[in-house]
C-alpha cells in the first residue's frame, strides 16, 4: 500500500493511501474532535465537529471525509478551527439538557470533554429547548433519552451497516428530528450492546448499567472474551475499593476493545453478558460434599488430593486416575496439565468437558463456545468427553470445571461419578456436581487470570488479569503447580516413583 | 385490522414499483397512491408498504414524518393549503389566514369538527404572481380575497 | 422584450400539445442531435453556449455533463429538478404547464449527449396538479417516437418517469434529490463523491433544472454563439425572470441575461403600483440576500449579483414596498429555513431553529440590540460550516436583513 506524505500542524506525517485526514492525524498523535465519525461505519459528515483548515481550500473541510493527498497541508489548531469547534459545541449544548448529575455518560462524555477543551463560554441560549421523551425503551433493555441525543446517527448506521437489522430510524426533520423505532419492532439483535459503546453522549444507556455506578470509579483492564472461539478484545470495567449498592458485583461493564485482526470494533451481547460469568454463581470457598467448609484450609485440602494421587500405585494410575480438563484454561495451564498429568504421572484418561457448540451468527460469534479449543490442540490434547464406561475402573477423579454434566443426562453420568471413590472438583461456578465432589475448590474465571488463548483462526492472544479474584479463589494453573510440588514432581519429568 | 389497498390502488402500486430499479425508490409515489385512495396513511398501511417494498417498517415511518404532505391521521374531506411565504405575506396572506381561522374556528394543522375542511399553512407554492394564493385539494387558486375565500369555503361546505 | 422570435415560453396555455409544439419547429433540434451530431459534439455545443444552471447554483450545464465518465458500465441517469421550492420562484411551473415538450426535448438531447437511457422528473408534491399534463405530454412524445426505445428511428432510447415529491424544500438540493428518489429522507450527501460518478442508485447521474433543459433545444437548433449572443459572454442566453410582490404586472419575463434589475422591475413588471415605492428587493429567491433601492441597477447575471453580495439564484424577484415591516420579512425568512432544515448537520439543524425562536420572541415580546447581534453570530456559525448550501441560503439573507435594516429592527423590537 502506498504511503502518502503530508503535513499536519507543522509536522511531517505519513499515512497509507486512502486514509482520511482524521485518522492520519490520530495516528500522528493529534486528536480531532468528532461525534458522527466512526472508523467502523461509513462516513456521515453531519456533526461538523471535525472541520479543519486545508491549505489551498477556502472553506474549512471535514477531516473525516477528506482523504490524504501527497503534500497536503492541514491545520487543526488555528483560531478559525477553534472557533468552528466552539460554535458546533454551542449549537449542540443549546439543545441539550444539563443532565450530567444524573447521566451515566458523565466522565466519558464527548460533550463534557470537548466543552472542557474548547470552552468555557457564557451560554447564550435564552429560548426554550425542545423537550422530548427521556426514557424510551428501544429494545434489549436499552433506554433512549431523546433530549440528550445529538443526532450523530451512529446508532442508526450501526444497525443498518453492521448488523443489517435496521431497527432504528430518524423521524421528523430539522430540530424536531429524533431517533426511534417502529412500534412493535424494537432493537432485537445480539450486538445491541455496541449501541451504548458508540453513543458519544448519554442518549443510549444500558438498563444493566443505568444509575449503578460512575465512570470514574471504574478500573478498566483489557482482556479477551472467553465465551466463544473468536476471543474478542474486551475491556473489563470493575470497581476497586469503593462501596457499592450490590454487594458482590465487581464488574459493572464489559465493553468492546478494538482489534483489527480479531473482532474489529465490536463485541456481541453474549460477551457483554459475560460479566455475570465473573460475578454470579461463584464458588466462593472450599466445600465438602457441596457444603461450605470454613474450617478447611487450602493446604490441607490440596494435601488430601496429593495423598489420593499417591495412594494409587504407579502402574495402576493410567486405569485408575481420570482427569477432566476444559478449554477455558489458558495455554500455560494446559501445558502444566499436560506436563503433570500426561508426562509425569503417565495418565491416559484425560478428557475435556466444554460448553456445547451453538450456531455461528455470521458476524463475530463462532459455533465453538470455548476460547481455547485451538490451544488444547496445540498443547497436544485430543479433547473429548469420557464415555461413562471409561470411568468404571477409576478410583480418583480430578475435574477442572463444572461442564461435565452438560452433555449427559443426569442418569448416565451421575451414577458413574458416584461410583468413583475419590472425587475432586476445581470449579469457578456452583453447579450440580458440587454435592458429588468430596471437595470443591474455588477457581478463577478467565478475567481473573493471566495467560494466553489461541482463537479459532489460530491467533494467539495473551492477556493479563483484569480483575482480582475474590479472596481464596485461585487459578487452575496455580493448583496444578502446587499439586506437582506436593508430589515432588516437575511437570514434564516422568515420575520415577 | 390489516390494511388492504383497493384493487385499483393495488394495480397502480404494482405498476409504479415496476418503474424503478430498486423497490424502495417507489415509496413516495406508493404512499401518494394510498393517501389518494384512503384519504390518509393508515397505521397498518405502514407495515404493508414495508413488506411490499422489502424494507424495515421504520423506514416507512421515517418517510411519513420527514415529508410534510402525508397525513397520518384522517384529515378533512377537503384540504385548504394557505401559503404564508414572502410574496403571499406581502399580499396579505396573514390576514387571509386569520380570516379562515375565524370562519372555520380552527387553526393551521387542524380539521373542522364536521370533518369537512382541513387547514394547512404551507411555505411557497410556486404561484407567486397570483399572491396571495392557496390550494384547494391540490388545485391552485389565487389571488384570493376575503370574499373569494368565503365563497370557496361555502362551496366546500355545500359539497359536504 | 426579446427582438428575436424564438421564445421559451408561449404566452398562453393553449399551445402545450405536441401538435402545436411541432408547428413551431419542435423536436427539430432533437432530430439534428440524434441523427446528425455525435454525442460529444452536442455536449461541446452546450458548453460553448455557457448556459448556467437555472435552478439556483448557476453551474455551467455543459461542464456538468462533461463530468460524466464516458466509459461507465453501469446505467446512467438524468434527474430533472422540478422541485421548484425557492420562495418567489414560479418559472418552472409555467414551463411545465405551457411548454412541457421543450423540457422533454431538452432532456432527450441531454440524455443523448451523455449516454443516458432513463430519466426521472422530480416533480415537487405541491405541483401534483401539473402531473397529468406532463404525463400526457410524455405519452404524446412516446406515441410519436420522440421518447421510448428507438427515438426517431435511431438506436438511442430514453424512458421518462415522473417522480412525485412530498413537501420538502431541501429535495431541491441535488444530492438530497437523489436520496429522495431512492426512497429515503431527503438529506444531502457528503461530496465527494459527486453525482457525476456516484449518483442515483450509485450510478453516474446528471441533475439539471427544468429551465436549463428547456433551453437546450434552442442551443442545438440555433447554435452556441446564437445563445451566447443573447446574453453575456460569461453567462449566455435569456432567462425567465419571475417578478412578484409589489409590482403592477407580476409574472414571468423572458429577458437577456444581464438585464438590469431595475429595468425588469420598472419597465417590464410595471414598477410598484400607484403611490408606492420600493423599500427592498429580493433578487433571486428568498435565499438571495436582499438589495436596497440604490442597489437595483445591478445586472442580472450570476457573476454581477455575486459581486454585489447577493445571488441570481432562481431569478425569483420579490419587490417589497414601502411601509413593509422588515421584522415581518425576517420572521417569514427565519421560519422558512427552520421549517425546511432537513436536520442532518448540526449548525443548520440547531442554528436555524435558534434564530427563528429568537426572532419569534423579539417580535412578540420585544428585544434589544444584543438579540440582533446574537442572530448575526448564529448566522455566522452556520455559514461555511454546513453539509450543503442550505446553510448559506439561510444565513446570508438573514444576515443581510439584520445588517441592512438594523436601525428599523432595533426600533421595532425596543421594549
Amino acid at each position: 500500500m502506498k504511503r502518502i506524505g503530508l503535513t499536519i500542524d507543522g509536522s511531517k506525517v505519513e499515512a497509507f493511501e486512502g486514509t482520511n485526514v482524521l485518522r492520519a492525524a490520530e495516528q500522528a498523535g493529534i486528536a480531532i474532535p468528532h461525534f458522527c465519525y466512526h472508523p467502523g461505519l461509513e462516513v456521515e459528515g453531519s456533526c461538523r465537529m471535525c472541520l479543519v483548515e486545508i491549505e489551498g481550500l477556502p472553506k474549512l473541510e471535514l477531516s473525516c471525509s477528506t482523504v490524504v493527498r501527497e503534500g497536503m497541508v492541514v491545520r487543526t489548531a488555528t483560531e478559525r478551527v477553534r472557533q468552528a469547534r466552539r460554535d458546533v459545541l454551542e449549537f449542540l449544548l443549546a439543545e441539550h439538557p444539563l443532565d450530567c448529575p444524573i447521566c451515566d455518560k458523565a466522565g466519558e462524555c464527548r460533550l463534557q470533554d470537548y466543552y472542557d477543551r474548547y470552552g468555557p463560554y457564557a451560554a447564550r441560549m435564552l429560548e426554550a429547548r425542545e423537550r422530548r421523551e427521556k426514557k424510551a425503551p428501544i429494545g434489549r433493555s436499552l433506554i433512549l433519552d431523546r433530549e440528550r441525543c445529538v443526532l450523530c446517527t451512529r446508532c442508526v448506521r450501526f444497525l443498518r451497516q453492521v448488523t443489517k437489522t435496521g431497527e432504528l430510524g430518524v423521524f421528523e426533520r430539522g430540530v424536531r428530528s429524533e431517533v426511534g423505532i417502529f412500534d412493535g419492532a424494537p432493537v432485537d439483535n445480539a450486538y445491541s450492546g455496541n449501541l451504548v459503546d458508540i453513543c458519544p453522549v448519554g442518549a443510549i444507556t444500558a438498563g444493566d448499567f443505568r444509575f449503578k455506578t460512575r465512570a470514574w470509579f471504574l478500573e478498566r483492564k483489557p482482556s479477551v472474551c472467553p465465551h466463544c472461539g473468536r476471543g474478542c478484545a474486551i475491556t473489563v470495567e470493575s470497581i476497586k475499593g469503593y462501596p457499592m449498592a450490590n454487594g458482590t458485583r465487581r464488574v459493572f461493564r464489559i465493553t468492546a476493545r478494538e482489534n483489527t485482526a480479531v473482532n474489529g470494533f465490536w463485541i456481541c451481547d453474549l460477551g457483554r453478558d459475560g460479566r455475570h460469568d465473573i460475578d454470579d454463581g461463584r464458588v466462593t470457598g472450599l466445600m465438602k460434599k457441596g457444603l461450605p467448609a470454613p474450617g478447611l484450609s487450602w493446604t490441607k485440602a490440596l494435601a488430601e488430593v496429593a495423598a489420593a494421587v499417591r495412594a494409587v500405585p504407579g502402574p495402576g494410575r493410567a486405569a485408575e486416575i481420570a482427569v477432566v480438563l476444559n478449554s477455558r484454561m489458558t495455554c500455560e495451564e494446559l501445558a502444566l496439565a499436560k506436563g503433570l498429568f500426561v508426562a509425569s504421572l503417565g495418565l491416559s484418561k484425560v478428557f475435556f468437558a466444554d460448553r456445547k457448540p451453538g450456531d455461528a451468527d455470521g458476524l463475530l460469534l463462532t459455533a465453538d463456545r470455548v476460547p481455547n479449543g485451538r490451544g488444547a490442540l496445540a498443547a497436544g490434547f485430543a479433547p473429548r468427553l469420557p464415555a461413562p464406561g471409561e470411568l468404571t475402573s477409576v478410583r480418583l477423579l480430578l475435574m477442572f470445571g463444572s461442564q461435565l454434566t452438560e452433555d449427559f443426562a443426569g442418569e448416565t453420568i451421575v451414577p458413574a461419578l458416584a461410583a468413583i471413590p475419590s472425587r475432586f472438583l476445581f470449579a469457578a461456578h456452583s453447579g450440580p456436581l458440587d454435592r458429588l465432589a468430596d471437595t470443591v475448590f474455588p477457581v478463577a474465571v478467565p478475567a481473573e487470570k493471566s495467560g494466553a488463548y489461541i482463537n479459532f483462526e489460530g491467533i494467539r492472544q495473551a492477556f493479563c488479569r483484569a480483575v482480582e479474584p475474590p479472596p481464596g479463589v485461585v487459578p487452575e494453573g496455580d493448583i496444578i503447580a502446587f499439586l506437582a510440588h506436593s508430589l515432588g514432581l516437575n511437570p514434564g519429568d516422568p515420575d520415577a516413583c | 385490522m390489516t390494511f388492504t389497498p383497493s384493487p385499483a390502488a393495488l394495480e397502480r402500486i404494482e405498476k409504479t414499483i415496476a418503474l424503478y430499479p430498486e423497490k424502495l425508490a417507489a415509496i413516495l409515489p406508493v404512499l401518494h397512491i394510498i393517501q389518494e385512495s384512503s384519504g390518509y396513511i393508515p397505521r397498518d398501511a405502514e407495515a404493508w408498504v414495508a413488506v411490499k417494498l422489502a424494507v424495515e417498517p421504520v423506514r416507512v415511518r421515517e418517510i411519513l414524518s420527514f415529508y410534510t404532505m402525508f397525513r397520518r391521521v384522517p384529515g378533512g374531506k377537503h384540504t385548504l393549503r394557505v401559503c404564508r411565504n414572502l410574496s403571499c405575506s406581502l399580499a396579505g396572506a396573514e390576514d387571509i389566514l386569520d380570516f379562515i381561522k375565524d370562519k372555520l374556528g380552527i387553526g393551521p394543522g387542524e380539521t373542522t369538527p364536521d370533518g369537512v375542511i382541513a387547514l394547512v399553512a404551507v411555505e411557497c407554492l410556486g404561484n407567486c404572481d397570483h399572491a396571495p394564493c392557496l390550494q384547494v385539494n391540490g388545485v391552485d387558486r389565487g389571488p384570493v380575497t376575503r370574499e373569494t375565500v368565503a365563497a370557496i369555503i361555502e362551496e366546500l361546505k355545500a359539497h359536504g | 422584450m426579446v427582438e428575436n422570435e424564438v421564445r421559451l415560453l408561449p404566452d398562453d396555455d393553449g399551445s402545450w400539445r405536441l401538435e402545436a409544439y411541432l408547428r413551431q419547429g419542435g423536436y427539430q433540434a432533437a432530430r439534428k442531435a440524434l441523427t446528425a451530431m455525435a454525442p460529444e459534439a452536442v455536449v461541446a455545443e452546450v458548453c460553448g453556449a455557457v448556459i448556467r444552471g437555472r435552478g439556483g447554483a448557476g453551474f455551467p450545464a455543459g461542464r456538468k455533463w462533461g463530468f460524466i465518465p464516458k466509459d461507465a458500465t453501469r446505467p446512467k441517469y438524468l434527474c430533472v429538478n422540478a422541485d421548484e421550492g425557492e420562495p418567489g420562484t414560479f418559472k418552472d411551473r409555467l414551463i411545465l404547464l405551457r411548454s412541457p415538450h421543450a423540457l422533454l426535448e431538452g432532456m432527450l438531447i441531454a440524455a443523448f449527449g451523455v449516454g443516458i437511457r432513463t430519466a426521472f422528473i422530480y416533480l415537487r408534491g405541491e405541483y401534483a396538479g401539473l402531473a397529468a399534463r406532463l404525463e400526457e405530454a410524455i405519452a404524446e412524445a412516446r406515441a410519436a417516437g420522440y421518447l421510448g426505445p428507438r427515438v426517431l428511428g435511431t438506436e438511442f432510447g430514453l424512458d421518462v418517469v415522473v417522480h412525485p415529491g412530498a413537501g420538502a424544500y431541501i429535495c431541491g438540493e441535488e444530492t438530497a434529490l437523489l436520496e429522495s428518489v431512492e426512497g429515503r429522507r431527503g438529506q444531502p450527501r457528503v461530496k465527494p463523491p459527486f453525482p457525476a460518478t456516484v449518483g442515483l442508485f450509485r450510478s453516474p447521474t446528471v441533475i439539471n433544472n427544468v429551465e436549463t433543459l428547456a433551453a437546450v433545444p434552442g442551443i442545438i437548433a440555433h447554435g452556441a454563439s446564437w445563445f451566447l449572443g443573447r446574453g453575456l459572454p460569461t453567462d449566455g442566453g435569456t432567462r425567465l425572470f419571475g417578478v412578484s410582490g409589489a409590482v403592477r404586472r407580476p409574472g414571468v419575463y423572458e429577458l437577456a441575461v444581464g438585464t438590469p434589475l431595475r429595468t425588469i422591475i420598472e419597465v417590464h413588471a410595471g414598477g410598484p403600483p400607484g403611490g408606492r415605492s420600493i423599500k427592498a428587493v429580493v433578487p433571486g429567491g428568498l435565499s438571495a440576500p436582499i438589495l436596497l433601492p440604490e442597489e437595483l441597477d445591478v445586472a442580472m447575471d450570476v457573476d454581477s449579483l455575486a459581486k454585489a453580495g447577493s445571488m441570481l439564484g432562481s431569478a425569483g424577484i420579490v419587490v417589497i414596498p414601502d411601509g413593509t415591516p422588515m421584522l415581518d420579512v425576517l420572521q417569514v425568512t427565519a421560519r422558512f429555513y427552520a421549517h425546511e432544515s432537513c436536520g442532518k448537520c448540526t449548525p443548520c439543524r440547531i442554528g436555524t431553529s435558534w434564530i427563528f425562536k429568537t426572532v419569534d420572541r423579539i417580535r412578540s415580546a420585544g428585544g434589544g440590540p444584543e438579540d440582533l447581534d446574537l442572530i448575526l453570530r448564529l448566522a455566522d456559525g452556520i455559514r461555511g460550516r454546513t453539509l450543503c448550501p442550505f446553510g448559506e441560503g439561510a444565513a446570508l439573507p438573514i444576515r443581510a436583513l439584520v445588517t441592512k435594516f438594523r436601525d428599523e429592527l432595533e426600533q421595532a423590537v425596543a421594549r
